[in-house]
Formats: structure tokens, sequence, C-alpha cells
């Protein structure tokens, strides 16, 4: 790694002003996951790394008034994983969780740094996406909110302004006969990155579909959501032809690319099979299942 | 720059060091403090043989900044046995031959080590699952199992 | 720990399944390895390393990388003057002088205060490089005009075949090679293959490819230099070869041999990759220029783009066969690509094809190419995991094509003791027989039909099952070992042998039944190059073979001269003399006897007449031991997403004789799931500019404990008749059948013959995909 200098806030304030001081020069880590191997490999090469371990706030975890929850940015995946509350209320959350590298990086990387970070394969975005969470960010002109479907703009891009922190995300509260899953492929059981991430969210009204929420990694600059494919189940029984209608038109969402992880033509297969998969364990827990 | 100073336990003693902002806690373990037993095999937290337990928690101390340890417990390889005998697990490791060429032991040691403290009672796939994060290349993992299921039956049903 | 280590009078350690005395200290953290080590005033090395697969360099400036406060040294190509223009191995290619010819190539040296200091100084050394046209797919590279790798009249490096294997090199083609990038051909031939082929009922011609795999040991490279007032220098390093090393060092930096000493600290694991010098010349230099002791451990990143990784191999194979299985002919085109130096094992491959079943009629060419990509070494059994990959997928298709068993077919053509292999030499005794019968009397292969049928049913994916055969003829070379009484009876052994996967206790164990004395009383010490006796390279599954028989030859040597020096003390024959509980006595009289202990007193005693026994052996070797091993693979295959699942694998191994079944059984299985590898999820990607698209990892994918089953071993011994105690080599072996193993099961579960590696979950997918389309 070059040399650089170290911040570290004991505040949000303080951290909200070091960024302010140092903006464009400056990077802030939470797990350091994804920050040290780019520091490392010299893809960045900040003057100043802001440490926010000092900041608790940013590892709230509990529910809020309107019985959803309150997750801070700086909440591990490991905790998410474990946390009896996300994985009753969450279970595509909880599953993305456990599937971020190995153990000892799941007890560094934080939700907010997965999402900070960016990556198309960003194995807890497509989740939020899908349960329609919102990001909460502080800066110098105060805090909003940003639906997570819009909290991406590029590859490694977010809404995000240099001097603004991410805080915390919050996420709606379950609702009956809902249900949702997430899964990806990779080559290897643990320590890989999606080749195609799939998360799904149904609710079931009298019988049939109210409510399809679909969002994709690994297969667009950003984490998309597959509208069609939702469009396509609400109103209509879950039947298995209906499934695997939706999960041919999510691959219309997918615009992937060629690398070293997969084709394109493997990735838009990948989006039919982990659709598919999703949609029908979605429907099983909004049925009562597991 | 200006160094800081980091205070913490590491092995259950108080110390206090100093670090450069930039050194990760694998730096400051392995060469101020010369607790080498820690590895760097990648620098990026793709092999595991940098685990160390922070809070009791395993991670990879090379994607940890030195600082961001501050006020923690940090427990390495050289303090998993609590007195001067081997723990259970590392005699297990002994006695089945795992051991080849080493660089990753005390790493996967630390990971099962964790995998004992979350199921005292672990199933094959929640060891493997549990020691995923580190790569070995000599032994194909086989006796390692072994050696981490028998430490774990050979121990008292309420290790906390 | 290790329960008592007392043994019987039979057997004093030989056979025991014996923990290394070293693990406790591997277990605690408190071994060693160079990264760990920093003497005061230790300096940190960095490389510039070339962007550019090729590239002219134009113009070099350090200056304001030199001004940056803590760099203590800078070096460029023009600070070493014995570097050669024509490099004649990737060793000598310490710093490039006007060329870069792979992504990585080091360019110029660091040395600084801290690691941080010299990686900023990096970004500060100006490079004006003319960007050149690289030649990166092997095939393309072998056409007149590519653009060319090598300077031009660059010899071939076949010094890592000589070193590393047992196979007399193939007689090269006459005449010239044809483009400017093939570095090496052979040519092999037996009777007339086009008539065969005419005569043949069944042929079957495919196209195998094996990418680029990484040796993968855990440990980067890494090396700490220092120098004397004296100018010796002094390298802790980590080598499967300290001789070795201090040969290339001497060699590249105009050295005496002796002015070098090479101290082998533990290796964090080889398979091949440690063998050739790479980083320790040019952080000798640095130690030089700078006046301190220097160390330089490389990044994994700088380890996958920069390394010696193992070679691409694409292996074309067409077979012809009578109806009723007669094999008639093989015609067989072997390419290795070397990378931006030569040095593959390239006649291994070429011989292997045509010499583990009995072909009458064959053609065989090999071609070595040179790319602008990392150069390559061995790799545990260098090519012969891809060889035996085309090899036995090909019989597999053979006896499914003529609708017999895959293994009696296999049985019925195998090579034996006294067949002549495609260059002629003959082969000497192996189990590879015993090893192919015993794998199919497994019930995962007499239940094999049972577990294909459960094929869908009850969730199950596509089932199915595969072996395949594979074997390693294990090199040969000279080594020596000495053996000494202590004061106290007990004994000292010396070698110069790195010990990586624990074959210092195995070595042990045969001093201690070579002398005749308990394990417990035998210790085994690696001395570094200015003590130890000359040793080769822990390399070649050779170690046992030969280290074993000079500890072996030795341990015998001392024990002649204590029952010498006994005989005279007892007034007895040196025949009526046995060896027993640490004493000297006469055979049937229990009573008279001298302790090993007065003995080993009075070769150190003042005034003393009776010489110190110190046993000495420093054999050469040239009886090979070839060695086998079988594997079966029972795998379940996810018909959408294409991953496979291994549910059982098997290692069925000829190891001779088994000195510690522990390490042999390690062995069996760490080189098993290296194979798995191989065969299912690694491979080293390049772009079309010959840059590394997966450095790292996380995107190399060696397997995790969570993609794998336990390996089980059965060990079979078919005694080679040289081997200390019958032992042949066992570290190579279990490498080599799994790819050919894993694409039979793959068939079998799928119906689909993939002869690509990895076969990774895309190809699975997109082949049964096909299959539906």
């Amino acid at each position: 790694m070059r040399r650089f200098e170290l911040a570290v806030p004991q505040k949000i304030e303080e951290c909200l002003a070091v960024l302010a001081q140092r903006g464009p020069d400056a990077r802030v880590v939470a797990g350091g996951t994804d920050l040290l191997p780019q520091l490392k490999n010299h893809l960045l090469k900040p003057a100043c790394v802001i440490d926010l371990s000092g900041l608790a706030d940013l590892r709230v975890l509990e529910r809020d008034s309107g019985r959803g929850f309150r997750i801070g940015a700086a909440v591990t995946a490991r905790a998410l994983e474990q946390h009896a509350g996300i994985r009753a209320a969450y279970p595509a959350l909880a599953e993305s969780a456990a599937l971020v590298g190995s153990v000892q990086i799941r007890n560094l990387a934080t939700l907010g740094g997965n999402m900070c970070n960016a990556a198309p394969s960003a194995d807890m975005a497509p989740p939020l996406m899908a349960l329609e969470a919102e990001a909460v960010i502080a800066g110098p002109r105060g805090r909003r909110r940003v639906p997570v479907t819009e909290f991406f703009v590029g590859v490694h891009r977010t809404v995000l302004a240099p001097d603004e922190l991410l805080l915390e995300f919050t996420v709606p509260a379950p609702v009956p006969r809902g249900g949702g899953s997430y899964l990806r492929h990779t080559p290897r059981r643990e320590l890989d990155i999606a080749v195609v991430g799939v998360a799904s969210e149904v609710v079931l009204t009298d019988g049939v579909c109210g409510t399809a929420r679909i969002a994709l990694a690994a297969v667009a600059p950003t984490p998309v959501r597959a509208t069609a494919a939702e469009q396509a189940l609400v109103g209509q029984p879950l039947t298995p032809a209906a499934i695997e209608r939706a999960s041919e038109l999510a691959v219309q969402a997918a615009r992937p690319i060629d690398d070293q992880r997969g084709s394109a033509e493997f990735r838009r297969h990948l989006v039919r099979v982990l659709t598919r998969r999703t949609l029908t364990r979605a429907l099983q827990r909004a049925s009562g299942g597991s | 720059m200006r160094k800081h100073a980091l205070g913490c336990t590491v092995n259950d003693e108080p110390v206090e060091v100093l670090v450069q902002p930039y050194d990760t806690l694998l730096d400051a373990l392995r060469e101020e403090l010369r607790l080498t037993g820690p590895k760097e095999g990648c620098g990026t937290g793709d092999c595991g043989a940098c685990t160390v337990h922070l809070d009791g928690k395993p991670v990879a101390s090379c994607l940890v900044l030195a600082m961001q340890a501050r006020g923690r417990a940090v427990r390495t390889i050289e303090g998993l046995a609590k007195s001067g005998d081997l723990h259970p697990l590392q005699d297990a490791f002994v006695r089945h031959g795992v051991p080849q060429c080493g660089f990753c032991i005390p790493g996967v040691l630390m990971a099962a080590a964790a995998v004992l403290a979350d199921h005292p009672r672990p199933t094959e796939a929640q060891i493997r699952y549990g020691i995923a994060g580190n790569l070995c290349r000599c032994t194909g993992y086989t006796k390692m199992i072994t050696a981490i299921a028998e430490a774990a039956a050979a121990a008292p049903a309420a290790r906390s | 720990m290790p329960t008592a280590m007392k043994t019987t009078r039979e057997v004093k350690g030989v056979g025991l399944a014996i923990p290394r005395p070293d693990g406790p200290e591997k277990v605690t953290g408190g071994t060693e390895y160079v990264a760990d080590l920093k003497p005061k005033g230790m300096l940190h090395a960095k490389l510039l390393r070339s962007p550019h697969a090729h590239a002219r360099i134009k113009r070099i400036d350090t200056s304001k990388a030199k001004a940056l406060p803590g760099v203590r040294a800078i070096l460029t190509a023009r600070d070493i003057p014995t570097l050669k223009r024509k490099a004649p191995t990737r060793a000598h290619a310490v710093l490039a002088i006007d060329r870069v010819v792979f992504v990585g190539q080091p360019v110029a040296a660091v040395a600084a205060d801290e690691l941080a200091i010299a990686e900023e100084a990096l970004d500060l050394i100006e490079v004006e490089y003319e960007v050149l046209p690289a030649a990166v797919d092997p095939l393309a590279s072998m056409q007149p005009g590519a653009p060319p790798v090598a300077e031009a009249g660059t010899e071939a490096d076949t010094s890592e075949a000589l070193a590393h294997s047992g196979v007399a090199a193939a007689k090269s083609e006459a005449g010239p090679p044809k483009a400017v990038n093939i570095a090496q051909q052979a040519k092999l031939q037996r009777g007339d293959v086009a008539k065969a082929f005419a005569e043949s009922d069944v042929v079957i011609e495919k196209t195998y490819r094996v990418p680029m795999v990484h040796q993968g040991y855990l440990e980067p490279h890494a090396v700490l230099a220092q120098w004397d007032r004296n100018g010796l220098l002094t390298l802790w390093a980590s080598t499967q070869g300290s001789f070795n090393t201090r040969s290339e060092v001497a060699d590249i930096l105009g050295l005496e041999e002796n002015q070098v000493r090479v101290v082998p600290v533990e290796c964090g694991g080889g398979f091949g990759g440690k063998i050739r010098a790479l980083c320790e010349p040019i952080t000798a230099a640095l130690a030089r220029a700078t006046g301190r002791p220097v160390r330089y451990v490389m990044t994994r990143r700088e380890e996958l783009e920069a390394g010696n990784p193992a070679p691409q191999v694409i292996i074309k194979l067409k077979t012809g066969v009578k109806r009723d299985g007669t094999l008639m002919a093989l015609e067989g085109e072997t390419i290795v690509e070397s990378g931006a130096f030569s040095g593959a094992v390239l006649t291994m491959g070429a011989v292997f094809l045509a010499s583990v079943y009995k072909w009458p009629t064959f053609e065989v060419r090999g071609f070595e190419v040179l790319t602008h990509k990392p150069s390559i070494a061995a790799y545990r059994a260098p090519t012969a995991p891809h060889t035996f990959f085309a090899v036995d997928s090909q019989m597999e298709l053979l006896a499914r094509a003529l609708g017999v068993d895959a293994v009696e077919f296999r049985l019925r053509h195998l090579m034996a003791e006294g067949d002549p292999m495609a260059n002629g030499q003959k082969w000497q005794s192996n189990g590879a027989r015993q090893v192919l019968e015993r794998i199919a009397e497994h019930p995962l292969w007499k239940n094999r039909a049972a577990w294909s049928a459960t094929s869908g049913q009850d969730g199950h994916g596509l089932c199915g099952t595969g072996l395949a055969l594979g074997g390693w003829i294990p090199g040969l070379q000279p080594t020596g070992a000495t053996v000494r009484l202590n004061p106290d009876g007990s004994l000292g052994v010396l070698t110069g042998q790195v010990d990586i996967a624990g074959t210092n206790i195995a070595l042990a164990q045969i001093a201690a039944s070579a002398y005749g004395i308990d394990l417990d009383k035998v210790r085994i010490t690696t001395g570094d190059t200015d003590v130890a006796p000359m040793t080769g390279l822990s390399a070649g599954s050779k170690t046992i073979y030969t280290v074993g028989t000079a500890v072996l030859e030795a341990a015998r040597d001392a024990r002649r001269q204590t029952l010498e020096i006994a005989a005279g003390e007892m007034e007895a024959a040196v025949e009526d003399l046995e060896i027993e509980e640490g004493r000297v006595v006469v055979r049937g009289v229990p009573g008279k006897g001298v302790t090993l202990a007065s003995i080993g007193k009075k070769g150190n005693l003042y005034m003393s007449k009776v010489p110190p026994v110190l046993g000495v052996s420093h054999p050469a070797f040239a009886v090979q031991a070839p060695a086998f091993a079988a594997e079966l693979a029972r795998i379940e295959v996810d018909p959408d997403t294409g991953e496979t699942t291994i549910h059982d694998f098997v290692v069925v191994q000829d190891a001779g004789k088994a000195i510690n079944p522990l390490g042999v059984e390690g062995q069996m299985q760490g080189g098993a799931v290296q194979s798995i590898g191989i065969a299912l999820t690694e491979a080293m990607t390049f772009d079309a500019s010959g840059r590394l698209t997966n450095p790292s990892l996380l995107d190399y994918r060696k397997l995790t404990a969570a993609d794998l089953p336990n390996i089980e071993t059965i060990i079979v011994e078919v005694p080679a008749p040289a081997g200390p105690f019958g032992a042949r080599g066992v570290g190579e072996p279990p490498i080599v059948p799994a790819p050919a193993a894993l694409a039979n099961a793959v068939h079998d579960a799928i119906g689909v013959r993939l002869t690509e590696l990895p076969l990774s979950p895309e190809r699975i997918a997109l082949a049964l995909a096909a299959t539906r389309a």
C-alpha cells in the first residue's frame, strides 16, 4: 500500500467534517474487505483514509417504528447472517449476507461497504432492491433518503457525493403472505464472487401474486430490477408455468458482459435458472414453508 | 507520516505499540509485535493464512488497519492455547499429521477454534464451511476435518 | 502428542504412521519462514514490473524515485553487468534489458526502509515503452511471422526436463525449427500409422486442452539476502533445492559457488514452482548495492502474474482400434506453451502419450512454443495430468465405442515391466496394473450403475462415476547423507534435503531401521549449503527413493563401524553382533554387550584411539521406479447450473513400501485435491493483450474445504527393486489421474464428453443446454 493519513472520528459530525475538508482525497473504511485490496492493488491512492469503526451509530440493528428494520451501514454481513430477526423478516437478505466471502470476510465486511463499493456483483444489493429498502445519507446539507433502486449510478459508482456518508438502510416491515429468496451461482461454494445473483420477493393476495420484485446482480453495470418479469406475475397464480415465463422475461433485464467469471451467454442462462429457483422458494416461504 | 499509538490486548496481554496509519493489523502483529504465527498468503483476504480473532471472531487481519483494533481484543495462534500445552485442536493436528508445509496451519486453527466456539459438536459441513476461507494446498483438507471433528468430540460437552 | 515410539526389533521405524516431530512448532506458529526473519537494519524490496506483454524499453529514469527519502537503492539492468541479453533461462532474466516479453516482467528494483516507501518509489520511476505486437495464443505463435519472443539464437532450456523427469529425452527432429517461437520439437514414431488407421474399425479423434495453472503454494516466493565484508553472500530462501539455488545465483551474479551460502528456510510449499531461482538474484544484487540485509516477499498478485506456472497444453489425439478391441494406431501432437522463456518438460508428455497402453504403431510430435506470457516451470508431475487427461479420456471413449468394460479394456492393453515405452526405454517394475485392479474392486465402482440410476430421482441431479489411471517416472539425482553416533548413543542424520511435506520423519525412520535403534534416538537435520552433503531437489518424487537410499546406506555404514568397534572391544566377530535396546550384544548371549553410548563417548574422548562413528553415503542412481495411482470420483451434476458435486473420491496408489503411511496419505490427499482443482475450477485466464484477468486467489479458484469430500486413500505396495525397503516416490502420481477421472465421471453423468479443462459449471451447463436445443 502507498502511505496515507488516517482519521479516526468518534462522531458522525467529525467524520462529515473530515469529508468536507478532504472530500475527493479521502476514502472511508469500515470492514476494509473491498477498500484494502483496492489500496493494495493501487487502484486507489487516497491521501487520507477515514476509519468508521469509532462510529457506533453506524452499527444500529433494530426494529424501527414501522416494524421494519434499521440496519446501520457498518453492520457486518456476519451479523445479518446470524440475526434471528433479520433471518425471520428478510430471509433473502440473510441468505445473501451468508454468501459473502468467507467467515473471516463476513466478520469484517459491512452492508454499507457492499453497497458503496457498488460492484455489479454485490450480493446484498438485490435483496435490498427487492425489499425496496431506502438508504439514509448524511452530508453537509443534512440527511436525505434514497431508494436503493436509485442508489447505484454505475460500476463502482453511487449517488453518494464525496462529502457524504451512508448511515443506514431502512427496510420496510415484512408483509404477511410474503416471502423472499436470494441465490447466486459461483464455481466455488465459498470464497467467490457471484457470476449471477438473483433475489425474488413475492406477496400472495387471494391466492394470486399480489406483488413480485426481482433483482439481479452481475448482469449489468449495476444491480437491476427485472420489472417486465415482475409485472408478468402480478395478478397471476404462481404456477410453475408462470414462474417459467417470468424467468424468461427476467433475462430481458440482463445486459451481461463476457469476463473472467462467466460469459454473457452463461449469465443469461443463469438468470433464467436462478429466477425460477428464487421465485419457487419465495413462493414456498410466502405459503408458509421455510 | 505521523505514527499512531495502538492500544489493545493481544493474547490477553495489554499492549501499546506505535503503528503507521497504513499498517494493517497483520503488519503490526508480525513486524512490530513479532508475532509471526499469522501469515500473509495473499494480502487480500482470499486465503485465510492471516486469520486472527478480533473480539473473539475470526477475521482476515490483512484487511484490518492496525488502528481499527484499538481497544479491542486480538488473539493469534500464539495465544490459542491458554496454558503452555497444546490446545486440543493443535494436539489433534499434530497426531493426525495434518501439517505439511505448515504455512496455512495457524490460520486454519484459528478458524477451526471459531467453528468450535459456534458449534461445540459441529457437523462435517459446519467444519468444512467454517474453514472454507482458509486455503491449503498440501493436505486436501481430509486430515484437518478429521482432526477438528476429533478435537470437538473429545471436548467436554459444555464448552463455552 | 505421538504415543510411545517403542518399536519391535524387526521394525525400528519403517512402516509406522508417525507424526512429524516438528508438528508442535507448526501448529503453534513457531516455525519460521523467510518472511518471518527480520535482521537489524533490514530493507524491503519491490520490483517495477512491465505493464505490457511485449514492448521495447526506450528510456528509464529513476532520478525522481532515487530522491524519495527512505529509498536506499534502485537498480536497472545496466547496474548488473553480468546480465546477458540472450538470457538462457528465466532465472537469468533478472531485469529486462531493453525489451519486455511478458506482463509482470521485472524492469527495475527498489530497496527502501519501508515497503510503502518502496511502493511509492515504483510510481516515481519513469519508463517509456514502445508497445510491440504480442504473441498470446500458442497456436498463432507457432506460425511463421508471429512476433518473436526470445532473442534470436537463444538456446532452449532443457534443464528442467533433465532435472525433473526420469525419461530420456526423445530425439529432436532434425533441422531447424520452422517458426521463430518454437523452442523445442520432438518426434516419436513406430510402424506404419497410416496403414494401421486404414485397417482400424473405430477411429476417434479429439483435441484436449488444459490451460495454464499455478502451483498455488500458500507461501509466496521470499528471500532474505545479506553480504558480509568478505564478499560472502548468504541467502535465506524458500526453495525446493538449496544447492540448485546456490548454483543459479552464483552463475547469474558471476560468483564462485563457495562465495554463496543458501540457508533453506522452512518452505511453505513449492510443488515445482520453487525449483528455479526467481527473486533471489535481484534481492542479492539489492543487498550488495545497499550493504544492508534486504528481504523480498512476492505478493500473491505478483505470484500469479509473474511466477512460473504450469504450461498450457493442447493435445491432439487420434486413435484407431479393431472392433475386437485390438489397438492399431495412435497419432498425437502435444503443444506445450511455455510463456516467455523455454523450460518445458516436453519429452515427458510426448513419451507418455504412446507409452501407457500398447499401441503397435504411433506417431507423436511435440512442440514447445513461446508466447508473451509468464514463463513456466515444473508443477508436480509436469504435463502428466495433461497427458493422462488425454490418454485416459481417449481410452474411455474407445471402450464406450466398443461397448466393453472400461477397466478391462485398459488392463488388456496396459504396458508392464519390460515393455518398450515410446522412446524405446523399457518400463521398470511398477504397480500400474495393481492400482487399476484394486480401484475396480471398490464398491463405488461396482455399484456405479445403481448410482447412475438415481439420476433425477428424489431431487438428485445427474449422477455419474468415473475413474482413470495416471503415473509418473520419478526423477533421479545424486545425493548424500551422513549418520553420526553421538556420545550418548543417539544418532544425528545430516542431509541437505529440504523437508516440505514431512520427508524428514520418513528418512529418520529409515535410519532407525537400518541402524537398529529406536526412532526417538534419531534426530535428522537439513543443513545449509556450507555444511550439508550435496543434495538434489525436493522434487520429482525422489526424496525417499534417493535421499532415503543415501540415509539407508549411511546408517548401515555407521552400524558397520559401530559393530567393528564393538567387535574389537568384545573380542567377538562382527557377524555375531546385534544392536538391541541401545547396546551391541552378541547374538544369543544376552548378558554380554557394550552400550552405544560408550562407543559414542570414546569417539569424542581426549587421547581416545576409537574413531568417531560417521556413516557416509553419496550415491548416484540409474534404476527408475515408476509410480502409478488410480482415482475414482462419484459425482452429481446440477443439470441447470452445471455445478459438480463430488460425493466420493478414492485414490489408490502404489507406494512400493509406505515408510510412513501418515505422510503417504497426506501426499495422496493433497495431490488428489490439486488434481481435482485442475479438473474443475483452476485456470489462469489471459485477455487478448496477454494480461492475466484473474490475478487473485478470489478469481484463481483453488478448491476450499467446502468444495470437497474426504479423500479416501488405499495404499498398494509393489516393492521397487532398488528403493529403500522397496519404497517408490509418492509425491507426483496422485496429481495425475483426476482430470481424466472427472471427465469420465461427467461423461457418465451428462452423456457429453468435455475435452477442455476446467470442467467448469459454465462448460457443463452450456454443453447440456446444447444437447437440449
